[in-house]
């Protein structure tokens, strides 16, 4: 068998550009995503059920649907529905974060949840507001317990902006579809697209275990 | 309380308004009546104690005492006044009481300096300097000024528990809640933390403590209130209760817990 991987080597900037594309838009889809989805798990643990009700229906909604679905229609039917039209790059990021969030949602009111109703109970005799409580006492312990899952859900972020080429928006994966298509070499090219996924990802999963291992005692009540 | 009245004429701190005055209290769990129209009182200085078998409605009671938990009828009053029912009124009652947990619920996220600073600091909007001062004093009378900068998860039960009852003392309560303070502690510690109690009722404290160490209420209490099935069977000082109780129920509670006399 032949093997090339000079046009690897010679498109490294174009292919570059496309890592950064997908650096940018994984950690602008965290970002969005964490406000939204923690905003929503917090609401959904103490707000009123006029509230909670339609959050709920957004998270099991966007649970029940693929993320390529998401993405293809946010850029393909929301500007026909709407008339607003976004440009690639931003309704990837819309199409992940909103997707992302009801992930994150469901964490954060999983990890408020699993705080012993006790560290409450303590809470309150001391004679803290229900808000201090909350943001004293539960939030700190429920944000060092959810972040295995948070950590899962960062690398799952990652990945899925791969599928961000189907409108194209030039990060890793278009970039490397191009760069196989023109040169004939697929097998050279996707390999190391998959080897810089790879390395891209297997220290973000083992850093955030490495962190959770550091302050798991801070959340063990 | 005029059915206690004549009787309680010796008991401590009869000379002065009690701080707390259960009246006619109930309090339902859905279908369960955890309390059944309990009435009683704790005086100032006194050291009552709750006794009776597992959800016979002590800890209840003591939850219906800072309005943890919201009463069906009857009146809880402190210093005077029935505890106020809305949310936002009770933190101010509460903040007068100590508490102290079986499961110590300690904030781990904190240092056992921080978990004692911070109802000063955050209730009290004292000055973290000046809270922590009063922490690290609170922290040397409990005997564990070494362990300031340790976290909950490095403590051993009876030092967790014992930063528990540094962090309620930290608000100056005017009367401690204990429920049932030793019950998760192993054997060699309790010792540690029944001193500090011990220590705290020579001072003067106020304290209602739900717990199963009859030689601790026997020799620290000043009056015993005995429970069962949401009720009180019997009440009095105990010496009355423990070496000639009146009513059935607390003999069989007593000898089923082998309680044969404080012979020591």
């Amino acid at each position: 068998m032949d093997i090339d991987f000079s046009p690897v080597l010679d498109n490294w900037r174009f292919l570059g550009f496309g890592l950064m594309m997908t650096i940018v838009l994984s950690v602008a889809s965290m970002a969005a995503a964490s406000v939204v989805g923690a905003s929503i798990g917090i609401a959904r643990s103490y707000g009123p059920r006029p509230l909670t009700i339609p959050l709920a229906f957004y998270v099991d909604t966007m649970r029940a649907i693929p993320v390529l679905v998401v993405l293809v229609w946010t850029f393909f039917a929301f500007p026909i529905a709407t008339g607003i039209t976004l440009p690639p790059f931003w309704a990837a990021l819309v199409a992940l974060s909103a997707h992302i969030a009801a992930y994150i949602a469901e964490i954060v009111r999983a990890g408020i949840a699993s705080v012993r109703p006790g560290q409450a109970r303590a809470a309150l005799a001391l004679g803290m507001s229900r808000a201090q409580v909350v943001r004293k006492i539960i939030l700190p312990q429920a944000i060092v317990r959810m972040l295995p899952a948070y950590g899962s859900i960062l690398s799952i972020t990652i990945k899925d902006t791969a599928i961000a080429t189907v409108i194209a928006v030039p990060e890793l994966m278009r970039q490397s579809e191009t760069v196989a298509a023109q040169s004939f070499r697929p097998m050279e090219v996707f390999t190391t697209t998959m080897l810089v996924f790879f390395l891209l990802l297997f220290p973000v999963t083992r850093g955030v275990d490495a962190i959770y291992r550091r302050v798991a005692h801070l959340g063990r009540s | 309380m005029s059915a206690v009245g004549g009787r309680d004429a010796g008991r401590k701190g009869a000379d002065r308004p009690p701080i707390v005055v259960y009246e006619g209290v109930v309090k339902r769990f859905g279908a369960f009546t955890a309390l059944d129209g309990v009435s009683a009182q704790v005086n100032r200085g006194e050291v009552v104690c709750l006794i009776g078998p597992s959800g016979s409605g002590k800890s209840t009671l003591l939850r219906c005492t800072n309005a943890l938990e919201a009463i069906d009828s009857g009146r809880v009053v402190f210093d005077g006044a029935p505890l106020p029912r809305r949310e936002s009124e009770a933190r101010h009652v509460r903040r007068r009481m100590g508490m102290v947990f079986q499961n110590f619920e300690l904030f781990p996220h904190m240092t056992a300096l921080e978990n004692v600073a911070v109802g000063r600091s955050t209730v009290l909007s004292e000055a973290d300097g000046t809270a922590k001062v009063r922490a690290r004093a609170l922290l040397a009378k409990v005997g564990l000024a070494d362990k300031a900068d340790n976290y909950p998860s490095t403590l051993s039960g009876g030092q967790q528990q014992r930063v528990a009852i540094a962090r309620a003392l930290a608000m100056d309560p005017e009367v401690m809640l204990f429920d049932e303070p030793t019950s998760a502690l192993d054997p060699e510690t309790i010792g540690e933390v029944l001193g500090v109690m011990k220590q705290l009722a020579d001072e003067g404290m106020t304290m209602v403590v739900v717990t199963h160490e009859m030689t601790f209420a026997r020799r620290v209490g000043n009056w015993v209130i005995v429970f069962d099935h949401g009720r009180i069977v019997e009440q009095g000082p105990p010496a009355q209760v423990f070496d000639a109780p009146r009513e059935v129920r607390t003999r069989e509670f007593l000898s089923h817990l082998g309680w044969g006399g404080d012979s020591g």
